[in-house]
C-alpha cells in the first residue's frame, strides 16, 4: 500500500491524483497523525501544475459541477476527504458522464455526505454566528465550525450588512475582513477586542429574550441539542451565563 | 433603550404563538440599508423547549381590552401590564440584527385602546424599521381583527408575511372562547390579503413593492375545544385550498389559565405532532384529507398517518422501486421525499436492489414492508405481523410522549411534520 501525502493545498490534491491514478493499492491523504503499518510507503507530493490542470479538464469534460464539488469537499473536517475524492474522481472518468446522482454507487454517497455536512454547517453558521460590537464600530464574531468555511460565509454576510465585520476561525486562525463595502481573508492570530458601550446591554436583552420566549411547561433538551449541538455553544452568549 | 422587565413581559405574552418561521421572501438589501431575507429561512439559536428562534417574537402591548378565555393576557385576568413605542421596538431589532441574533422581527400586539389604533402603531413601527433604519430584514405582522381593511393593506405593502388566527377550529368554540372576535374578522381580512396578492402576481407588480411576498400564515389551539382531528384538517384543507395560506400551525393547548370553560389539561405533544404530520401530506404529498381521517375521526395515536393510511390500503402494496412513479413513492411509509428523490436519479443508473437502498441511507425499517425490488420482497407477509414491526418502530411513544423525539431523524422532523 502506497499513500500520497498531500499539503492540503487543492492543487497539491490534483497532482496526487495524477501520481496516484494507475497505482493499484494505494490513498491519498492530507492526515498529519497517519498511523503506518507495516510494508506501508509514504509519497509525498510535489505540486506540478500542469498535472493538476489535466485533471482538472478530465473534470470538467465529464461534469461541469465536479471540481467545485472537490474543492469544496476538500474543506472538509473528514480526514478521509482526499480519498473520497480520488475514488469520485476515479469513477467520473471511468464512467465518462456526470454520476452526481448515482446514489447506488458508494462513492456518491460518500462524496454526498462530506459535502451535506459543508453546507449544512455553513447554514448553520448564517444563523449561529454572534457578532459583537466593538469600540471602533466594527462588529466581530469569533468561532470554531468543524469545516473550513470562513469564506463561504462570507458573501452572505457581506449582503446583509453595511458596517465591517470580522469572521474570526479561533482554531484555524483565519478571518475575513469585510471593510463595509469588500471582504478578503488573512491570518489572524489572537485578536484583542475593546466592546462598544452598548454591548453589554444589547447582550444582557438578548439573554433575557431567549429566557423568557422559553415554553418551561415543554421541556425538550434532546431536540434542542439536536438541532444545536452543544459543541457550538461556546461563541453563544444566550448559552453561557 | 427598552426596559428589561417590559421586554420579559412582552416576550411572555407572545410565546405561545407557535410560529416563528421566516421563510419565503427574497428581500434584498437597499444601498446603504441594512438586512436581507433567505428564501429557506434561518434558525438563529433553539430554546430548551427545542424550539427554533428565528425573528425577534414580541408583542407591542399586552394591555388587551378583549377578554378571550385562553388567554393570559385577556381584560379580566390579573397581570403585569406593559407597552412600548416603536422607537423601542426598532431599537432592539437593529441591535438584535446587528449581532446576528435574529432574522427579522414577528410584531404582535394585544388590541389596546381600539383595534384600528393598535393596527396604526403596528404599522407606524414597521414603516419606521423600513424608511428610517433602512431595515430589509424578515418583518412578520400579526393582523388585529376588526381592524379597518385599508390599514391592513398598507401594512401589507410593508411586510413580508401577515396572519390573521383563526385561534379555533370551528365557528362555535370561537363565540364561546374569544366572543370579540368573529369569523368573519378573521376570514374577511384573509381573503382580502389573497386577493391582493392576486392583483399583484396578474399586474406584475414589482418584488420590493409587492403585498406580503411570503404570504399569509394562520395558527389555531388545539385541544382547548372539542373538534376532532378530523374537522381540524378539514378547515386546514380548505385555508390552503381557498385562502391559498402558506402554513397553518397548531398549538397544543396549555392549561396556563384558570377557566371552567376551558380542559384542565394540555392537549399534549403527540397530537399536535400528528396534526402536522397529516398536514406535511396534504401540503407535499398529495393526499385529500378524506384518506387520512373521516371528519368525526381522530388520528391514530400509535402509527404516523402515512402508516395509518398504508395499512387501511395493503391491497395498494407492495410497489416495485425500480418503476413506482414519484406519487406513489412519497405512499411508501418510512420514505421522504428526499429518498424518493434519491430512488428515482438512482434508478436511472441502474435496477435497484435492497443493499443499494440500505447504501443510499433509505431508511428501511418501515418501507421494507411496503415495497419489493427487482420483486424481491424483503419485509413480513402477514399485516398483523407488520403492525407490530411498525408499532416497535415508533420507539413506544404513546406511553413515553415527551422522548418521543429522541430518535434522530424523527427530531429533524418534528418541526416540520415531514413524513
Ligand atoms: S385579543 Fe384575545 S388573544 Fe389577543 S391578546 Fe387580547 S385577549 Fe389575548
Amino acid at each position: 500500500m502506497i499513500f500520497y501525502i498531500c499539503d492540503g493545498t487543492p492543487e497539491n490534491f490534483f497532482t496526487a491524483v495524477f501520481d496516484a491514478y494507475n497505482t493499484s493499492e494505494c490513498m491519498i491523504t492530507s492526515d498529519k497523525e497517519l498511523q503506518l503499518s507495516l510494508g506501508c510507503a509514504t509519497v509525498s507530493v510535489q505540486t506540478d501544475l500542469k498535472k493538476c490542470e489535466r485533471v482538472r479538464r478530465g473534470l470538467k469534460k465529464y461534469d461541469k459541477h465536479a471540481e467545485e464539488d472537490i474543492l469544496a469537499a476538500l474543506r472538509s473536517f473528514n480526514t478521509n476527504k482526499e480519498q473520497i475524492c480520488f475514488l469520485y474522481i476515479k469513477r467520473l472518468l471511468a464512467h465518462k458522464k456526470p454520476i452526481r446522482n448515482a446514489f447506488s454507487l458508494p462513492e456518491v454517497v460518500d462524496l454526498d455526505t462530506i459535502l451535506h455536512q459543508i453546507t449544512y454547517e455553513i447554514h448553520r453558521f448564517t444563523g449561529f454566528l454572534r457578532f459583537k460590537e466593538t469600540a471602533n464600530g466594527t462588529f466581530y464574531a469569533p468561532y470554531s465550525p468543524d469545516n473550513d468555511i470562513t469564506d463561504l460565509l462570507m458573501p452572505h454576510f457581506a449582503a446583509r450588512f453595511r458596517a465591517p465585520f470580522i469572521i474570526h476561525d479561533v482554531k484555524r486562525k483565519i478571518a475575513g475582513l469585510f471593510n463595509g463595502n469588500e471582504w478578503i481573508m488573512t491570518y489572524v492570530g489572537d485578536a484583542e477586542i475593546c466592546l462598544s458601550e452598548s454591548e453589554r446591554a444589547f447582550e444582557s436583552l438578548w439573554k433575557k429574550y431567549y429566557k423568557s420566549v422559553n415554553i418551561k411547561e415543554r421541556p425538550h433538551e434532546k431536540q434542542m441539542k439536536g438541532y444545536m449541538p452543544v459543541r457550538y455553544w461556546k461563541f453563544l452568549p444566550e448559552k453561557n451565563g | 433603550m427598552i426596559d428589561a422587565e417590559k421586554l420579559e413581559i412582552l416576550t411572555e405574552s407572545a410565546k405561545y404563538d407557535v410560529s416563528c418561521s421566516s421563510s419565503g421572501s427574497k428581500r434584498v438589501n437597499s444601498a446603504g440599508g441594512l438586512g436581507n431575507a433567505s428564501v429557506g429561512g434561518i434558525c438563529h439559536s433553539f430554546t430548551p423547549d427545542g424550539r427554533c428562534i428565528s425573528l425577534l417574537k414580541i408583542l407591542m402591548s399586552n394591555d388587551c381590552i378583549y377578554d378571550c378565555e385562553y388567554c393570559p393576557n385577556r381584560r379580566s385576568a390579573d397581570v403585569r401590564r406593559a407597552t412600548i413605542t416603536p422607537t423601542e421596538i426598532c431599537e432592539l431589532v437593529i441591535g438584535f440584527y446587528q449581532r446576528n441574533y435574529i432574522e427579522g422581527l414577528f410584531l404582535s400586539s394585544a388590541v389596546f385602546g381600539t383595534p384600528d389604533k393598535t393596527m396604526e402603531l403596528l404599522i407606524k413601527t414597521v414603516e419606521m424599521l423600513r424608511r428610517e433604519y433602512r431595515f430589509n430584514g424578515y418583518i412578520h405582522l400579526k393582523g388585529i381583527p376588526h381592524a379597518d381593511d385599508l390599514l391592513i393593506m398598507k401594512a401589507a405593502r410593508l411586510v413580508d408575511r401577515m396572519s390573521f388566527n383563526v385561534e379555533l377550529p370551528s365557528e362555535k368554540s370561537l363565540k364561546l372562547l374569544a366572543p370579540q372576535k368573529t369569523k368573519q374578522s378573521l376570514l374577511l381580512p384573509m381573503k382580502n390579503l389573497q386577493n391582493a396578492i392576486t392583483y399583484d402576481k396578474v399586474n406584475k407588480v414589482r418584488r420590493k413593492d409587492a403585498v406580503i411576498p411570503a404570504g399569509q400564515t394562520t395558527q389555531m389551539i388545539i385541544g382547548a375545544s372539542p373538534e376532532t382531528d378530523g374537522q381540524i384538517l378539514k378547515l386546514t384543507e380548505a385555508l390552503y385550498r381557498n385562502m391559498g395560506l402558506k402554513r397553518v400551525y397548531y398549538s397544543s393547548y396549555i392549561p396556563v389559565v384558570q377557566s371552567n370553560l376551558l380542559p384542565t389539561v394540555g392537549a399534549g405533544l403527540l397530537r399536535e405532532h400528528r396534526l402536522y404530520q397529516a398536514d406535511w401530506l396534504i401540503r407535499f404529498y398529495g393526499f385529500d384529507v378524506n384518506e387520512i381521517v373521516d371528519e368525526g375521526e381522530n388520528l391514530s395515536q400509535e402509527y404516523d398517518p402515512k402508516c395509518a393510511w398504508a395499512l387501511r390500503n395493503m391491497h395498494l402494496f407492495p410497489v416495485e422501486v425500480n418503476t413506482a412513479p414519484l406519487a406513489t413513492l412519497l405512499r411508501v411509509p418510512g420514505i421522504g421525499a428526499k429518498s424518493a428523490y434519491r430512488i428515482i436519479e438512482a434508478r436511472k443508473f441502474g435496477k435497484l436492489e435492497f443493499e443499494h437502498l440500505v447504501k443510499m441511507r433509505v431508511v428501511l425499517k418501515r418501507a421494507r414492508h411496503f415495497i419489493t425490488c427487482k420483486g424481491k420482497f424483503y419485509g413480513v407477509e402477514n399485516i398483523n405481523q407488520v403492525k407490530n414491526c411498525l408499532l416497535l418502530g415508533d420507539g413506544g411513544e404513546v406511553t413515553e410522549q415527551l422522548s418521543m423525539f429522541s430518535e434522530k431523524s424523527v427530531a429533524l422532523s418534528a418541526l416540520t411534520g415531514e413524513v
